[in-house]
């Protein structure tokens, strides 16, 4: 295979969109039962179990790459090993899925239609990529992101021009989603290594590419990484939180399948 | 002009020689009566079951498990979505909708199962409702798949062709389960034991003397039902119990047995009026579920504002 | 009143491009494309649609009871083939074999 440090870089990167995609759909997946419309709980939780499933994919990739058990990746990584953004990562508002849950449907709507783009660009220009395997698992997870990109476009579109409640609401989740997506595109300390690599463009030309797109709609803002560097391992605690809830099963019995 | 005896009578005659009532057709009021109450409770049943086994979605032991748990809640909450538009439709021409569905949820005047006001506080749980909480409710749907009333049986079509996933889903976490370690066959043995009475009581009483009403026999004579709660049990007990028994687990009831004179399983009766306090709200977790499903809808209200404004209908093309 | 969120559509959809349009349920939603893009996941989201259309349920004519009387009709044995059976005799008697429906469309059928 290439050399070591192809294969540092390449792993550095799958974590990136592993961990990104297994955090939204857990974060989606917490909503489950609890969205605006019911229609709209079945649209959602079809994005969420995508996300899980192109998760999946690449966490496979890494299991072939020597990285350890798919599960164990999951379930049983400790936060400082997570390389996802923090955007993802943040709750979708006050309380628990499971008690005196405060969810903001803006906020989410938001996230997931400014992360869909993201995702996109970032899978666009991985096509491009050396690395075969990882190019076929793009290939198969781009078929998916059209309905996703339509779904929260369609959203973000019609609650941004409707009430003057729902565009307050809107423009506070956009200020929220902007302090973090900076975060999103930041590939963490080995980036500009990835680059040299061919394995992706630059931050900057996807950032553009990402901003030309949604210019569409006139919006100016900054990206930022506020709350942390999660591509560095430098999480908030809502991290923390989520994989203790996520691997709570799987780490109550040591030696168990399941 | 037709006299509304007449009327009556075309109608029994198209529902005793198999013809479908569709959601336009001429219907009297307590036919449409008993299907709203039927169908709101079954598809806000869904709604409210979605929430239990959600509690298990993220919590799922493998990535594998939580893509078919997930898929497993979302199935419910369609099916929810199948049962209210039916009911919905069946509501309209008395001016009521979706919100009144809702509303009526919350002020306790519509009820939902039991089996969805318990607790679930293992994953031994989801897997024992996916596997017997499931299986129950596949019995009594496909009973009715032969339904009087058209659009009900196209959902129940619908929904039944889902279950079959939603069993073999249960069947592989309860089987995981039963072939692993000490703690995972005590995990599973400790669900059968708490959901026993409930799935006993999912079917109802056997007769209106165990809860001073019933709407067996006019669901019957309206062709909305073909078999009894009894029969439904019994067949329940034929399809499950030898299952447990086969994996080495117990059943937690010394007198249950087949008895081979009768052909009929002779079992310990719940407690009755148990069930009508559960059903009437006041089961471990009526209140909780209530409270999140009521979260959601008013945390969300101002979404359904924002789109339901007559401005927004007309812009989007 | 019932609320502008809550109109019906009707759901249809072609399973691959050459079947024919097919209904499937109905969903409610407050506008066309939010029908649309709830559609797809309500109904399709194990079987494959190769098309889907959704109809506000207003703009469809449907029938009430007395209308469907109105579709009702008799036998009209002439406007089928099983009006004429005793062709078959018939050519028989000039040697002749019927011509059958797959022979009368040149294979040209399906």
């Amino acid at each position: 295979m290439e050399s070591l440090e192809y294969r540092e870089c390449l792993i550095e990167l799958i974590y990136q969109l592993a961990d990104d995609d297994f955090l939204l759909a857990y974060r989606g997946s917490e909503w489950l039962g609890l969205a605006p419309h019911i229609e709209e709980d079945v649209a959602f939780a079809s994005i969420s179990q995508d996300l899980m499933g192109h998760a999946a994919l690449y966490y496979g990739l890494l299991e072939e790459l020597g990285e350890g058990k798919i599960d164990h990746l999951t379930h049983n990584r400790s936060p400082d090993y997570f390389r996802n953004a923090i955007l993802v990562e943040l709750p979708n508002g006050t309380g628990t899925y499971l008690e005196n849950p405060s969810y903001d449907w803006a906020f989410t709507v938001v996230r997931n239609y400014f992360y869909t783009l993201a995702k996109k660009v970032r899978l666009d220009s991985i096509k491009k990529s050396s690395y075969e395997p990882l190019q076929h698992i793009v290939q198969k997870i781009s078929i998916e992101m059209s309905y996703h990109m339509m779904h929260w476009e369609v959203w973000f579109k019609q609650l941004i021009s409707s009430t003057a409640e729902a565009k307050s609401r809107m423009e506070e989740a956009m200020s929220i989603v902007f302090a973090e997506l900076g975060g999103v595109f930041s590939y963490g300390r080995i980036g500009d290594r990835m680059e040299r690599l061919s394995l992706i463009e630059s931050e900057e030309v996807l950032k553009e590419r990402w901003m030309v797109y949604l210019n569409k709609e006139n919006i100016q803002y900054s990206m930022k990484m506020k709350q942390g560097d999660g591509r560095n391992g430098i999480h908030t605690p809502h991290l923390a939180e989520a994989l203790a809830t996520l691997s709570e099963v799987y780490q109550s019995v040591a030696t168990a399948e399941w | 002009m037709i006299t509304s005896n007449e009327r009556m009578d075309h109608f029994m005659n198209r529902i005793n020689s198999g013809e479908k009532i569709e959601a336009d057709d001429w219907m009297p009021d307590d036919y449409r009566e008993a299907l709203i109450r039927l169908i709101s409770m079954h598809g806000i049943s869904e709604i409210m079951g979605a929430l239990p086994e959600k509690e298990w979605v993220p919590k799922a032991p493998s990535i594998y498990r939580k893509l078919a748990i997930m898929a497993k809640v979302q199935d419910e909450m369609g099916h929810g979505q199948l049962l209210l538009r039916v009911a919905e439709d069946l509501m309209e021409p008395l001016g009521r909708n979706r919100d009144d569905i809702m509303k009526d949820l919350f002020s306790g005047k519509l009820k939902f199962h039991n089996v969805f006001h318990m607790k679930a506080p293992t994953w031994g749980d989801a897997g024992v409702i996916a596997w017997l909480v499931d299986g129950a409710a596949i019995i009594s749907q496909t009973m009715m798949l032969g339904t009087s009333y058209g659009p009900y049986g196209r959902a129940l079509k619908r929904i039944c062709a889902e279950e079959v996933f939603h069993a073999q889903h249960g069947e592989s976490i309860i089987m995981a389960l039963a072939e692993g370690t000490k703690e995972q066959r005590t995990l599973l043995q400790d669900s059968i034991n708490r959901w026993w009475t409930s799935l006993l009581m999912f079917f109802g009483p056997k007769t209106n003397v165990e809860t001073g009403h019933s709407h067996q026999d006019k669901n019957m004579r309206y062709k909305l039902r073909t078999k009894t709660n009894e029969q439904l049990r019994q067949e329940f007990l034929t399809k499950y119990v030898p299952r447990v028994w086969a994996l080495g687990l117990t059943i937690p009831d010394p007198t249950l047995k087949f008895d081979e004179e009768t052909s009929e399983w002779q079992y310990q009766q719940p407690d009755w009026e148990e069930f009508k306090k559960i059903v009437t709200g006041h089961g471990p977790k009526s209140k909780e579920r209530l409270a999140l499903r009521m979260r959601s809808y008013e945390m969300n209200s101002w979404v359904r504002e924002a789109l339901g404004t007559s401005k927004v209908s007309n812009i989007a093309r | 009143m019932s609320s502008p969120f809550y109109e019906v559509y009707e759901v249809f959809s072609k399973k691959t491009d050459t079947s024919a349009l097919q209904h499937q349920f109905s969903l409610l939603a407050p506008n066309e494309e939010l029908a649309f893009v709830m559609a797809k996941e309500n109904f399709f989201r194990r079987e494959q649609a190769a098309d889907i259309w959704v109809v506000k349920r207003d703009h469809i004519k449907r029938m009430n009871s007395e209308e469907k009387e109105a579709v009702k009709h008799l036998e009209k044995s002439y406007r089928e083939t099983k009006g004429y059976g005793y062709l078959k005799k018939k050519w028989r008697q000039y040697e002749q074999e019927q011509l059958t429906a797959k022979d009368i469309m040149g294979g040209g059928e399906g």
